[in-house]
């Protein structure tokens, strides 16, 4: 079978790409596309573990719920995160972030 | 021992197909191929979690993420006006060193992944008291049956499901004979019995995250009127 290992590396793999993306892209809608993988690599871990910690052959339940919770999360953000991209497009006709410089000048 | 096998085939290549799409969802410069290649790779692993038999966090991860996220974000791309990001001077510099803050945060995850007790030899090794100092000892030698006890962050594989631990779990006064016949694993009823048991209140509260969430959304992105 597939030792627990491989899962977390998956899983930290995953959030790793998401925080690369998180840092290098620009256009805001795609950072928040890779904040999406982030939570989902989270929720990999979290099923793994459920797995793993499980005694006679019945998986922890709590961590699935967790991870259930972290979904309905996500879906919520989701909608906030991209209602403030419109009105942050509304306001300076763009979504990259290198356009947020109202401070500088 | 062929299904097993299969299992694992199948592992290795949802996960190499996911973490491909996941390079491509940061790579396109056109935010619908990021959003088609974020879609792909939720789906994938989706199916991971059909192999760990997570059945129905596989659905709600399907349903959820490659479904209703992946239309907002192709609604809200084809709702605003963009192009693809212009390649300025500096973006190589800024690109090089996220990759590299990205590469060192993935190498310390594999790096303890592996260094968990079992990872890569696949036998469980076991913890003992040690007599003089009263520390633990992991995978010790002197460890005797009556103290050894399996280490507790084992990173070996996973412990087999059973559907019949998992039906007198479900009904703990079922007979043995009943509980051996039990060919599948409840998923979604024992899911459901620990969230509106354990978690009913968060469960709530969810809830009222999701309405505020909702009217939050509204609130924001409608047109406001200069007069």
């Amino acid at each position: 079978m597939i030792p627990l290992a491989h899962y977390l590396i998956l899983s930290g793999i995953l959030f790793s790409i998401g925080l690369a993306g998180v840092l290098i892209r620009k256009n805001i809608i795609v950072v928040f596309m890779c904040l999406e993988m982030m939570l989902t690599a989270a929720n990999v871990a979290l099923v793994a573990f459920s797995r793993a910690q499980g005694t006679a052959g019945v998986p922890v339940y709590d961590a699935q719920v967790l991870s259930l919770f972290i979904t309905g999360i996500a879906a919520a953000e989701v909608a906030i995160g991209l209602a403030l991209i419109v009105a942050m497009f509304r306001a300076r006709r763009s979504v990259e972030s290198t356009a947020l410089n109202t401070l500088k000048d | 021992m062929f299904e097993s096998s299969l299992c694992q085939i199948l592992f290795y290549l949802l996960a190499a197909i996911a973490v491909l799409c996941a390079v491509g969802v940061v790579a396109f410069r056109n935010p619908v191929n990021s959003a088609m290649c974020m879609a792909l790779s939720f789906a994938m692993v989706a199916a991971i979690f059909f192999g760990m038999g997570a059945q129905f966090l596989g659905i709600v991860q399907l349903i959820v993420y490659a479904g209703a996220i992946l239309v907002l974000f192709l609604f809200v791309v084809m709702m605003l006006d963009i192009h693809d990001e212009d390649k300025s001077r500096g973006s190589y510099i800024h690109a090089a060193i996220g990759v590299l803050i990205a590469g060192f945060f993935a190498g310390l995850t594999i790096n303890i992944s592996l260094g968990l007790p079992g990872a890569t030899s696949g036998t469980c090794p076991v913890v003992t008291m040690c007599d003089s100092f009263g520390e633990l000892l992991i995978g010790d030698a002197r460890a005797t049956s009556e103290t050894a006890v399996a280490a507790a962050p084992y990173g070996g594989s996973l412990p087999e499901l059973s559907a019949a631990a998992a039906a007198r779990m479900e009904n703990p006064s079922i007979s043995e004979a009943d509980a051996a016949a039990a060919t599948s694993i409840p998923d979604v009823k024992l899911l459901g019995k620990c969230l509106f048991t354990h978690y009913n209140i968060p469960f709530v509260i969810l809830s009222f995250a999701l309405l505020s969430g909702t009217v939050g959304a509204v609130a924001l992105a409608r047109k406001i009127r200069k007069d």
